[in-house]
């Protein structure tokens, strides 16, 4: 049809024209417009963010509308920075702004669930009993009926249950499993409270008041580099984005910046117009390679090699041909580099030992506080020996009201007088003497993967030493760190020394020549990217920066890599300087108010101390992954170490050390705690002289002897902000089947069924026990795997639906999440969902519990004076090597009484202990009754008589909020000048003016709501938050001259713990990555007629998810591809027969994958890359080979711990939560890689974990 | 139209009380303005589902509609998947029960189809037509899934349907549903993210990107039928007339 009729012809619209034709009025419908403005109309914004475990922390505007979300776009409202830096907005990525679907998504969680076969056994037994605590005991005592419900996991069937019926079933299940088991039977798992910090503390005041153990998660996700700790006594400590800004020169290590700190990449591309060199190094062409001047692509796992071949270009040309005055002093003053190491005469060689203390000589060179803590220098100008004050000696045990030296002045800490420490002794040795050095690059790998060289395990290189006389009459040896650093790194110090090298060209460890076979890098690429290294810092005093990738620190020797790099930036005098240092960015996330949120999450206004656990030894334990160790010690030590004390299994390790009071244990006796006092009162003794008693005599034992024992299950599981199995559980099939009792894709035989050696001091039960766990209760707000194996899932509020906050180690800021709209359908706040449990528990226990004592025994912590416990080798009570001693040579041994009626009571209030004992943290304390006045002001008390009558209430989140805003030096300028105060009293220098200007600055709730506030500087952090400097770790150290919490007071080169010596860590060196044996077993042994690959194994971070977050949301499918997925090499896959998009079955004995395979010039050769991570509930067809849904990238993983980082009572390697302890590795491991047979969707089958890709 | 507040009631979660009003509820089936095989699958579901357990209905109702985008009970769910599209179309329908003089009072989303349904059924006859009329792709999807799926579910669905007017054929979109818009089929769900690695080159043009890789129409929500759910205009106007 033509338009023929579409005009009129005889009529036009009515018209009534103005401004001279310009403007017409019409009485036309103007309703079209109405899509227009309605399309961006809404009633409010409101704040908020994504507590998904992020570095990012970007603020967010949450649109409004009629009581729903409609959109989220950026805020753009942040603090400006200042003139000459770039402004931190717009933050966000593509993976927050697709957020708000989550709320309304079909998968939203909506209702509390329970699975329908409990459900069943629940209301049955209720009927039963009117006793929810003797109903839940009738399931769990029938072994048929908790078999009938434990088997059913993850196989779907759930019904909705109403919050007070979940709440009574897990209450009923908390009172019984204390009152039967002991609470240390109770656990939960939450990871990064800086996220969501008051989520976070819910679960955890809660677990804490009852008596449960909180599990760690920084160390268990492998995100904790141990070579922080080690070198500096600091968890983490990192810049803030910004000051990338600040550097002139950076390198890229295994960080891909663009990808996975999106929101801060900018300030990378920034500073490179200022003229900054940006120098990448990671194994495949990711896409920070792409980004950067120069690409250096080391094989996976061999960094450390590379770092040792920069500091040996670093030492020759900045330290030996010719000198730096900058790193010269540097290292001298802030480094162990001037500290002397005695060398132990063993089997004929000279071998490096430990430092020497003032104990070791006569009179304690003058000491008289703990001279075993006190490290020893020489003072260049008179050649005396001097104890430079600094050390943890001085740090504690000052006599009251006196103030303290511990500081990082040049001076004698006897006399303190003003010292030159010596760095070298060559020319005012004794002797130049041959020292045995281990070398760990000659051992051939088992697939020919990794490359080795010829040199022998031990190298030979000379030292200038000196004798020493010691108080016992022994004359002994001794160098500095300095000197055996320069030999370790087969740097010659004119020394004529022919095992070190002449020339870089020489193939000598740790030449660039030398790391050329192992890394693959063009020595010349090595030599001049470590010299532009060290040249712009010593021009710009420290301003070269490494930013680290936590993949490095995913490999067995993750110290190794992580020293090489710390060691390249100490070298250099950039810790603690303006864009320099290092910045590692993962998984800690910076809680900046900690100190105010603590007493909140663990409960210590009420009872201290709380039950924390380290998460790694935990998992590893409980899942039984020990029964399938195949990983031998001795394989791994220094060949210089005696091998025969290194035959035990890696558990007897862990248990050692927790006998030692070293590592924490959970549960901790191998009995009920709350049991003990009544023993005690019948056997007429103190509590805590009975429980010694009863260990030493043997009458009682350590949980930890007998982990399959009943008596010692974790009984009761809680989830919450973590999708634990379906993310980040390493030895994932493992869990399925110990924990969970139900299905698995387990292939692995254990010791029983091999016939290996069995652990020495831990019982083997013949019969594996399955289903430990009675009760799995997790809260989300959609339906994760974890959720899908859990008996009862608990909807929690979303990001935009409740009140929190958040802060980040990327950004100064603290801010918000907010309420935009009520949580949707039955969904709750974490804190109100606990606040419930609290009530229900509170009622349950009557008839119970009532008031009760509970032994507690807690690890020699970190940052207390009992972290100076055991100064000299490692010695065992229990077989009578020394006397055992609470808190010296075994855990301490505390009663904490429990009002377990008053939970609730005691969960909604603030309680006296604030009152009483103050606040604190990082070893200072300080006092804290006006804030606790003031918190009863802001959030009133309460009134009803009871348990919290006058105490300040905590009911809401808000509440919650304020309270840690209060109480934090960070978000409380009064705080942070008291805690300043209380560092000045140990250091004797006056730190207070670094909070004095800000001392009336308050930040509160409303405050953060309306703008993201910026922190202010505490001590509790090394860095300071300042007008004029951006955030930098170890800044304070440097510029207060706040000493390094380590055993010397500054940073370490070097570390002298014995367990460190016979890993042949003193030094930092290449160690190859180890054998899991997890391949071999099964290689070739199921074939399905296409070729095995055997590919080593990397879980890097994603583009299209936070980890599994927003992995399940269509948006982020479409641009991914949408399903499980594998990378390849083409070299490989041509190999394989594989092409891009082919299915291929990727597995080992741990377990099995089933995925696509995105062959990729990308991946190098003999390489596999799984995205973390990818959830199993998405298209993911079985496996041909375990018959069940092919499983997520831990699947092929088991967690494999190092002894080295069990060590415990030794300064800074000694416990803290998420501080140090065992960590979860898994990139040593080597899959098997085939395309697969056929497809097979498991229609027919009964699903396991998802009803959702069918 | 008090059939619809009966369809409403059946396909939200099933709870005891439902169970216990078994005869009242075949007595209202029996009445209702249906043919026979319509009213026998019906009658068919009451009673096979209000004489079995109640936990095992509840845990199989968890596992169709609560589970996953495809048997969603939120109409938008089929319409703007997680388009940022999704907030503003609740809001409108909002505004419409709003006009309508009614306001929500339980907690759920404006879209949810049970509270949906007992809207209609306060507006009289046409408008209650109409407004099925808009949501009927979405129902006959449903319907033809839960066929596919061997639920008897299909039969709240039918009867939506034969008030429509019976326009669509259900059997035709199962035959699209099992043929290719399933997304719970291997092959749908392999097909969902069959897309191939660009090449570059001469031929790019034709191998590049080539479009049979590509998620085919029933998996692309940007090409799915936007249905007039926006636009409050057309039940007011029946209600004019």
């Amino acid at each position: 049809m033509s338009h023929l009729l579409d005009k009129l012809r005889y009529f036009q619209a009515q018209r009534e024209p103005f401004a001279e034709g310009h403007g017409v009025t019409t009485d036309e419908d103007r309703q079209w417009e109405r899509g227009y403005r309605q399309r961006w109309q809404h009633d409010k914004i409101v704040r908020s963010t994504h507590g998904v475990n992020c570095t990012g922390s970007c603020s967010w505007k949450i649109y409004v509308k009629n009581g729903l979300v409609t959109w989220e776009t950026q805020q753009t409202d942040y603090p400006r920075t200042r003139p000459d830096l770039p402004n931190h907005e717009p933050r966000g990525c593509p993976r927050g702004a697709s957020y708000s679907w989550y709320i309304y998504s079909a998968n939203r969680l909506k209702y509390p669930k329970v699975r329908q076969s409990l459900m069943k056994l629940w209301r049955q037994a209720r009927q039963e009993h009117t006793d929810p605590v003797r109903a839940w005991a009738s399931i769990v005592e029938d072994p048929a009926k908790a078999k009938s419900y434990k088997s059913r996991r993850g196989l779907g069937g759930f019904v909705r249950a109403h919050w007070d019926e979940v709440n009574e079933i897990i209450a009923a299940s908390n009172v019984y499993t204390a009152k039967t088991y002991g609470p240390d039977r109770i656990n939960g798992f939450s990871p990064i409270p800086a996220m969501s910090m008051v989520s976070y503390a819910a679960g955890s005041r809660y677990l804490s008041l009852i008596g449960g153990n909180c599990l760690s998660f920084y160390d268990w996700y492998c995100d904790l580099p141990p070579a922080s700790p080690q070198v500096w006594g600091e968890q983490t400590d990192v810049p803030e984005s910004a000051d990338w800004y600040n550097s002139s020169y950076i390198i890229c290590w295994g960080s891909n910046v663009p990808q996975t700190r999106t929101p801060d990449a900018h300030f990378l591309t920034e500073v490179r117009y200022k003229g900054t060199k940006v120098i990448s190094i990671t194994p495949d062409y990711s896409e920070v390679a792409k980004l950067t001047d120069q690409w250096l692509a080391p094989r996976q796992g061999t960094d450390a090699a590379l770092a040792m071949a920069f500091g040996h270009v670093i030492l020759k040309e900045f330290y030996v041909d010719s000198q730096s005055e900058y790193f010269t002093n540097y290292v001298k003053r802030y480094t162990d580099m001037p500290n002397l190491v005695i060398l132990d005469e063993e089997g004929g060689r000279l071998q490096q030992g430990r430092f020497l203390r003032a104990a070791d000589l006569v009179d304690n060179l003058g000491e008289e506080a703990n001279p075993d803590w006190k490290t020893i220098a020489i003072n260049s100008d008179d050649q005396r020996l001097v104890s430079p004050n600094g050390s943890i000696g001085y740090r504690w045990g000052r006599p009251e009201g006196q103030t303290g030296r511990w500081n990082l002045e040049n001076r004698d800490g006897l006399t303190g007088d003003e010292v030159n420490l010596q760095l070298s002794l060559k020319g005012n040795s004794d002797d130049v003497v041959d020292v045995a050095f281990p070398y760990f690059g000659c051992k051939e790998h088992d697939y020919g993967y990794f490359q080795h060289t010829e040199h022998t395990e031990v190298q030979m290189r000379k030292v200038p030493a000196k004798r020493v006389k010691l108080a016992d009459g022994r004359d002994v040896l001794v160098a500095t760190v300095y000197d055996l650093t320069l030999a370790n790194y087969g740097v010659d110090n004119g020394l004529d020394d022919s095992n070190c090298a002449q020339s870089f060209d020489d193939d000598k460890p740790y030449t660039p020549k030398w790391q050329e076979r192992i890394t693959g890098v063009k020595p010349e690429h090595v030599i001049r990217v470590a010299r532009e290294f060290a040249r712009t810092a010593d021009k710009t005093h420290g301003r070269s920066m490494i930013i680290v990738g936590a993949g490095m620190n995913h490999w067995f020797n993750m110290d190794m890599n992580y020293r090489g790099l710390i060691n390249m930036l100490m070298m250099c005098g950039c810790v603690g300087q303006s864009g320099g240092g290092w910045a590692h960015y993962v998984g800690q996330e910076k809680l900046r108010p900690q100190t105010g949120w603590q007493p909140l999450a663990f409960g210590l206004d009420w009872q201290r101390p709380p039950r924390q656990m380290n998460g790694t030894s935990f998992f590893y334990a409980h899942s039984d992954q020990w029964r399938y160790e195949k990983l031998n010690m001795s394989d791994l030590v220094s060949p210089l170490a005696k091998k025969e004390k290194w035959q035990s299994s890696i558990l007897d390790y862990n248990t050692r050390a927790e006998r030692m009071g070293w590592l924490p244990s959970a549960p901790q006796l191998a009995t009920n705690p709350l049991k003990l006092a009544e023993a005690a009162k019948a056997a007429g003794k103190d509590i805590k002289d009975y429980v010694r008693e009863q260990l030493v005599n043997g009458e009682l034992k350590f949980a930890c002897e007998d982990p399959d024992a009943p008596q010692n299950f974790p009984r009761n599981m809680f989830i919450w902000r973590s999708n634990l199995l379906g993310s980040s559980g390493k030895g994932h099939e493992y869990m399925l089947r110990h924990f969970l009792g139900t299905k698995h894709g387990l292939m692995n035989k254990d010791l029983g069924e091999t016939g290996e050696a069995k652990p020495e001091d831990v019982t083997w039960r013949d019969e594996a026990p399955e289903g430990k766990v009675d009760l799995w209760v997790t809260l989300d707000f959609r339906m994760s795997t974890t959720c899908l194996y859990s008996d009862i899932v608990l909807p929690t509020a979303t990001w935009y639906e409740k009140n929190d906050m958040n802060t980040s180690d990327m950004h100064p800021f603290i801010h918000p999440l907010t309420e935009a709209i009520d949580p949707v359908w039955e969904s709750r706040s974490d804190w109100d969902i606990f606040k419930g449990i609290a009530k229900k528990f509170s009622e349950l226990t009557n008839g119970h519990l009532g008031v009760e004592q509970d032994v507690v025994t807690t690890p020699i912590m970190h940052d207390s004076p009992g972290e100076m416990a055991q100064p000299y080798g490692v010695k065992a009570w229990w077989k009578g090597e020394c006397e055992a001693v609470p808190g010296v040579t075994m855990p301490n041994i505390n009663v904490v009484e429990r009002d377990y009626p008053n939970t609730y009571h005691r969960f909604t209030s603030l309680g006296p202990l604030m009152d009483k004992l103050g606040n604190g943290g990082k070893g200072i304390n300080w006092d804290t009754k006006e804030e606790v006045e003031f918190l009863g002001k802001l959030n009133r008390v309460h009134h009803e008589e009871g348990a919290n009558k006058g105490r300040p209430r905590i009911e809401s989140a808000i509440d919650a909020c304020e309270v840690i805003l209060s109480l934090a030096p960070e978000t409380n300028g009064h705080v942070a000048v008291k805690a300043w105060d209380a560092l000045g009293k140990i250091t004797g220098r006056d730190h207070k003016h670094l909070a004095l200007p800000k001392e009336e600055e308050k930040i509160r709730f409303r405050d953060i709501v309306a703008q993201p506030r910026k922190i202010i500087s505490s001590p509790t952090w090394s860095g300071l938050e300042d007008e004029h400097v951006s955030y930098n770790a170890g800044y304070t150290n440097v510029h207060e001259l706040i000493p390094w919490r380590t055993i010397t007071g500054r940073q370490q080169f070097y570390q002298d713990h014995e367990w460190m010596l016979d890993f042949g860590e003193q030094h930092c060196l290449y160690k190859p990555p180890v054998n899991l044996k997890t391949v071999e077993p099964i290689l070739n042994q199921r074939s399905n007629g296409n070729k095995e690959l055997v590919l080593n194994w990397i879980t890097p971070h994603q583009k299209w998810g936070i980890h599994s977050t927003y992995s399940d949301n269509l948006l982020m499918q479409t641009l991914s591809r949408g399903g499980p997925i594998v990378w390849l090499s083409e070299k490989d896959a041509k190999a394989a027969g594989i092409e891009d998009n082919d299915w291929i079955d990727v597995f080992n004995v741990n377990g099995a994958i089933a995925c696509r395979a995105v062959v990729s010039q990308r991946v190098p050769e003999g390489m596999s890359m799984m995205y973390h991570a990818q959830e199993r509930i998405i298209n993911t067809p079985g496996s041909n080979l375990t018959k069940t849904r092919g499983g997520i990238h831990n699947s092929v993983t088991r967690a494999v711990m190092k002894p080295t980082h069990m060590i415990g009572g030794y300064a800074q390697q000694a416990y803290g939560f998420n501080y140090y302890g065992t960590v979860g590795c898994n990139r040593d491991e080597f899959v098997i890689v085939r395309k697969m047979d056929k497809v097979d969707w498991l229609e027919e089958d009964e699903q396991t974990t998802d009803s959702l890709a069918k | 139209m008090k059939s619809l507040r009966v369809i409403s009631l059946l396909m939200e979660y099933p709870t005891a009380e439902l169970m216990e009003a078994r005869g009242e509820l075949k007595a209202l089936v029996a009445r209702m303005n249906l043919k026979g095989k319509q009213r026998d699958g019906l009658l068919a579901f009451v009673e096979q589902r209000t004489e079995g357990d109640l936990m095992d209905w509840q845990s199989e109702y968890d596992a169709l509609f609560e589970r996953g985008r495809s048997l969603s009970l939120l109409l938008f769910e089929h319409v703007h998947g997680e388009s940022r599209d999704r907030g503003q179309a609740m809001v409108d329908l909002m505004n419409q029960y709003q006009q309508a003089g009614l306001a929500i009072d339980a907690n759920e989303l404006p879209d949810y189809l049970p509270l949906y349904l007992e809207f209609l059924s306060t507006q009289g006859p046409d408008n209650a037509r109409a407004g099925l009329q808009e949501v009927e792709h979405i129902l006959g999807l449903l319907a033809a899934r839960l066929k596919e799926r061997e639920s008897n579910y299909a039969a709240l669905f039918e009867a939506l349907l034969h008030w429509c007017g019976d326009r669509v054929n259900i059997e035709q979109i199962r035959e699209q549903v099992a043929g290719e818009a399933r997304d719970d089929t291997p092959e749908a769900l392999d097909k969902v993210w069959e897309e191939e690695a660009v090449t570059f080159g001469p031929d790019a043009q034709a191998d590049g990107c080539n479009v049979q890789y590509r998620p085919d129409s029933g998996q692309r929500r940007d090409q799915e039928q936007i249905l007039n759910l926006m636009d409050p205009q057309p039940v007011q106007k029946h209600q004019e007339a």
